[in-house]
């Protein structure tokens, strides 16, 4: 396995050594190496999993998709974030003005942040607190502030109702989401995503967990999906019954941030899923096969780290298109009659059998 | 039978007056003075032994310099005689009727059609305002002294009243008429405005809704928005060129519409259709259906959020329209049915493509039950709202397959059988629970039940002439001819008053849509948004019928 | 108890029948897809030969039509599309004065393609053609004129039909005035 952290550490000490910079020097340049990588790969997960969307989309839906712009529509996206950057933002009248522009700030931040801690391969993670998996649950929800602020900015009736929905949705499924990682947890005995990733090691822990950490994945998915506002959770958008929702009255780059931003949060919650239960950056070992072992090895550990997203990434898209929306009532009571006991009984459980 | 009715309607109002020939045109026609009308109603209505309840429409009429209205009573319980009744105003000057909107709830919105095109007030109207006009329009337009300049058009930009008010007028106990206006939402009321442009109002529709929360507490349809006077331009057209209109009503049950005017014209000239055309017109009627309830299924899902149904349903209803196209030439608007036949022979491809439809249809329909009728998500939410029990469905006149799921047996193709209809066997497809569930699977069911009349008819076309000999020049004999058939949403009525010219002195269309929509109030109370949409979408109903 | 069970069969049913569900998606991801190619498939599209695309005026190859100009046309179209311009010409033959057509004008714009023309016309004068590539830049465009530069009118659709085509036009002007 290549270890990326190689690369970091000879840069550090090309900083530091090699050109004799003072810590202060060295730590700016790095924090501002790290920003770029991070925000290009932000603005590039965006733009792939925007072509992806629709292009499977448009399978599910016996169409072609995107298919004009390039090769098999493949800049179809680029052309779109053109467009939406040259677009006008539309001012809206008796609206809070500064609440209003802020909004989708929040939305991006709080997913921005969560990129610093996900460990996209060996080596590859800026910051591996001690507390990640906390951590990446705090900010990850910092998106719902944005949203109930677009809501109340716009002063538009439908993004009121949409943002209203929306606060409702995420407050409820943040705890089955945050339950059901405690599974990993308690699998790893860590809270640290460096170390939850390297217990899986000889196995992940969907294999290795049974029932229990299948289980929780499963429910993971779903809470996660719910609070990425996405089909068939998408109750805060509603195209059909509030036009968008929230973000009905924004236009131009403040929408685009919206947009970019629902499709990073898909990313996030495939990458926590996969980082939990599917042993994020780590290869398939299966105890006893040393020599299989040994050539999954040779597959580099961010492509195992993004194949598995994509994985994560295909099933919710496949829910998505296959799935109407819920109604307020049957959301929260799939998630407090249903997810929520499951995932206390599981937790439970899993929580008993590890200790036995 | 016809005999005792006349009997028991001069029992019980002696000043009514028989009119015409009632014997062949097997209703019976009468003329109510206004003072006795809203009376004989009631008892038309609350009689155990008549039981008119379903009040199919209330045409306005100016015949004459007389300024008056027709309703057509028809009785769900009894196989009666439709009753026709004429009541005319006293003068034109300041017409008033009185209203009978508090006997049949689908008089409330036909009743303020009439005043929007005749200006006849009706006293103890609960909300006398214009339907699909402008607050600000001047004069009546159907009645025969508009004057069509009086209204220009308007290129300016004008604000919006955020609260409309309405006006009301009430017999208080000395006989006397007083006037009141009214608001007709709260300032304190959470009311959204659904449309006119809005993605599942299947039109150019706007509802303006009072929330509580989620919970809807009232609503108010507005129409007009894609108002063409359709039946003021077909008093200038032959009746040949109106048949081009009636596509342009329900464009989704096109071929029915413009069928059923074709039968109007037949019958009133005593034509004889040939075998061969009447059986092609059945099966385009029933192709029709089927594309319709598609588009119908379609996009009720895609209101629920199921994108993916819609574009499924849009994808087989494609195979409908090349079936239409090969043969007609047209997709959505066939321009097929003529008077006295179809306008060309069938194409020799045709039943082979038929026939090769039936089967891949019934596959697809087993496809949809899997991927959005078991869906428990789905299920829950269309079982879990949206009721509407048999008497109010009938109360509100909502016909076709949305009436059938509340359990009323109101199909015109069992009822009056026209067309080829009583030489095939097929059910009438019905429920008795009136959920949106049962609307919405009431619609699968007679998609089952249309193809089997197909494949009943398809292989038995008999030979011969496609279509009959007609003037030149088609002129309808004097009289009043109705004529309904079941459109892909319910009874569509056509009313014509011909004065023997080649152009008609009066037509009135019967929207099955606007009954629908005037259902909607009673069945969404209490429920939530996303509830109205969904229960929008099993309504199914189509603007441009109601707006014409 | 009995709720728990009914809780847990609803909830196993549920799952199965999301699945299901799910299938039926998978096998259409999986079907050949419906989209049509459109400029690309230019010249495989199934084009059918009834299709009413716009009204034309078919001619000979001496450049003769058979527009006798009735006006019957003029007179079904509900839209008021088509414009017929005649004028009267005296036979050089005969010495009897009949009408000619000058211009037939068509204004694709207002066309509801409702068949009626080409129901009437007593001649099979005009046709639908199936060329569906009719957008314009310009709504100028959409008026045509129908019959082509100096072109005149079959010389042996006039002594046969000539009878049939006035006593058409002599009806339709009589019920006319």
């Amino acid at each position: 396995m290549f270890d990326f952290s190689v690369i970091t550490c000879w840069i550090d000490n090309l900083l530091r050594v090699e050109w004799g910079l003072p810590d202060f020097w060295t730590l700016a340049i790095e924090f501002v190496l790290v920003g770029v990588a991070l925000l290009t790969a932000y603005a590039l997960i965006a733009l792939v999993l925007i072509y992806a969307e629709r292009k499977i989309c448009g399978f599910f839906q016996c169409r072609i998709g995107p298919n004009r712009v390039g090769k098999w529509g493949l800049l179809q996206v680029v052309a779109d974030m053109i467009k939406i950057l040259t677009k006008e933002i539309i001012p809206i009248k008796r609206s809070d003005k500064f609440l209003f522009l802020m909004a989708p700030f929040f939305v991006i931040i709080g997913s921005i942040l969560t990129f610093a801690a996900l460990p996209f391969g060996l080596g590859l993670q800026a910051i591996d607190f001690n507390i990640g998996v906390v951590y990446i649950l705090a900010v990850s929800s910092l998106g719902v502030i944005g949203i109930l602020l677009a809501g109340w900015s716009s002063n538009n009736k439908y993004s009121l109702i949409g943002a209203i929905r929306s606060g409702a949705q995420l407050v409820s499924y943040e705890l089955s989401a945050g339950l059901s990682l405690m599974v990993a947890v308690v699998l790893a005995g860590t809270m640290q995503l460096s170390e939850i990733v390297e217990a899986q090691s000889d196995l992940w822990f969907i294999f290795k967990g049974g029932i229990f950490a299948f289980v929780a994945f499963v429910i993971y998915l779903i809470a996660g999906h719910a609070e990425t506002n996405r089909g068939p959770f998408d109750l805060a958008e509603a195209e059909s019954e509030l036009t968008a929702g929230y973000h009905t009255e924004y236009s131009g780059i403040t929408f685009g941030f919206y947009y970019v931003a629902e499709y990073t949060n898909l990313f996030i919650v495939a990458a926590i899923a996969t980082t939990m239960f599917l042993g994020g950056w780590m290869p398939l070992h299966i105890p006893g096969f040393d020599a299989f072992n040994a050539v999954m090895d040779y597959i580099p550990t961010p492509i195992w780290f993004f194949g598995k997203c994509a994985f994560c990434i295909f099933m919710a898209l496949w829910v998505r298109w296959s799935y109407p929306r819920l109604r307020i009532d049957q959301l929260l009571k799939l998630e407090w009659k249903v997810l929520m006991p499951i995932t206390l009984v599981n937790l439970a459980a899993v929580a008993v059998a590890v200790t036995m | 039978m016809i005999e005792n009715l006349k009997q028991r309607v001069l029992t019980l109002c002696p000043s009514a007056k028989m009119m015409g020939e009632y014997e062949e045109s097997k209703m019976l026609t009468i003329e109510v003075p206004n003072e006795n009308w809203h009376e004989l109603a009631v008892s038309l209505r609350n009689e155990k032994d008549l039981q008119f309840d379903y009040l199919q429409d209330i045409i306005g009429v100016d015949d004459e310099g007389r300024l008056g209205i027709i309703c057509r009573l028809f009785s769900t319980t009894y196989a009666q005689t439709p009753l026709v009744v004429h009541v005319w105003t006293d003068g034109r000057e300041c017409p008033e009727l009185l209203s009978v909107s508090d006997v049949w709830n689908s008089a409330n919105l036909y009743e303020r059609e009439v005043y929007d095109y005749f200006g006849i007030r009706f006293v103890n109207h609960p909300d006398m305002r214009r339907l699909f006009l402008r607050p600000d329009w001047v004069g009546y337009p159907l009645r025969k002294d508009y004057d069509m300049e009086s209204n220009p058009l308007v290129l300016k930009n004008e604000p919006v009243a955020d609260f409309e008010r309405s006006e009301r007028l009430e017999l208080d106990s000395n006989g006397r008429i007083k006037e009141s206006s009214f608001q007709l939402f709260d300032d304190k009321e959470y009311v959204v405005s659904f449309g006119p442009q809005h993605p599942s109002t299947h039109g150019v529709l706007q509802l303006r809704v009072s929330l509580k929360g989620e919970t809807v507490q009232r609503i108010d349809p507005n129409f007009g928005y894609i108002h063409r006077g359709i039946e003021k331009m077909c008093e200038e057209y032959t009746y040949p060129q109106i048949l081009h209109l009636t596509e342009r009503l329900d464009y989704l049950s096109a071929a029915i519409n413009r069928h059923g005017m074709c039968l109007l014209c037949e019958k009133a000239l005593q034509m004889e259709v040939p075998e061969r055309a009447v059986y092609i017109r059945t099966i385009f009627d029933e192709l029709t259906r089927i594309a319709s309830h598609l588009l119908g299924w379609a996009s009720m899902c895609n209101d629920m959020g199921a994108i993916t149904a819609f574009i499924y349903g849009m994808r087989d209803r494609e195979k409908i329209m090349d079936i239409f196209e090969e043969t007609t030439g047209g997709r959505l608007f066939t321009s097929y049915s003529v008077i006295g036949g179809v306008s060309q022979d069938i194409h020799p491809n045709f039943q082979k493509r038929v026939k090769d439809f039936l089967p891949y249809m019934r596959k697809m329909l087993r496809e949809y039950h899997t991927l959005f009728t078991n869906n428990p998500i789905a299920r829950q939410r269309m079982t879990s709202a949206g009721h509407l029990n048999k008497a109010t469905a009938i109360a509100y006149g909502v016909t076709g397959p949305s009436g059938r799921a509340s359990g009323w047996h109101n199909d015109v193709r069992k009822i009056e059988p026209y067309a080829a209809y009583s030489k095939v066997n097929f059910n009438e497809v019905t429920d008795t629970v009136g959920g949106s569930f049962e609307r919405y699977y009431v619609r699968l069911d007679e998609i089952l039940e249309s193809l089997a009349i197909i494949e009943q008819l398809v292989d038995n076309i008999p030979e011969g002439d496609y279509k009959a000999k007609t003037k030149a020049i088609i002129k309808l004999p004097e009289g009043e001819f109705f004529e309904r058939v079941e459109n892909a949403r319910g009874d569509f009525g056509i009313y014509v008053n011909s004065h023997g010219d080649k152009s008609p002195y009066r037509i009135k269309f019967r929207s099955p849509s606007m009954a629908l929509v005037s259902a909607l109030d009673p069945i969404v109370k209490g429920e939530k948004i996303a509830d109205l949409i969904m229960i929008g979408g099993s309504l199914d109903y189509v603007i441009p019928c109601i707006d014409r | 108890m009995k709720s728990f069970y009914l809780y847990i069969k609803e909830l196993f049913e549920g799952i199965c029948n999301l699945i299901l569900g799910l299938k039926i998606s998978m096998m259409n991801f999986l079907r050949p897809k419906v989209t049509e190619q459109y400029p690309e498939n230019r010249k495989t599209a199934q084009h059918f030969d009834r299709f009413r695309a716009r009204l034309v005026m078919p001619h000979n190859e001496k450049n003769e039509h058979k527009c006798i100009a009735c006006g019957i046309c003029e007179m079904n179209c509900p839209n008021g599309t088509i414009q017929v311009l005649s004028s009267m010409v005296e036979d050089p033959e005969t010495g009897r004065k009949k009408k000619v057509l000058d211009k037939y004008i068509y204004d694709l714009g207002t066309c509801t393609f409702c068949n009626m023309c080409v129901t009437s016309c007593p001649h099979k004068a005009i046709a639908w053609s199936q060329d569906f590539e009719q957008a314009v830049f310009d709504r100028d465009r959409l008026y045509c004129q129908l019959n082509a530069e100096g072109s005149h009118v079959e010389s042996k659709t006039i002594p046969t039909p000539k009878t049939e085509g006035k006593q058409n036009t002599s009806t339709v002007n009589g019920q006319e005035s």
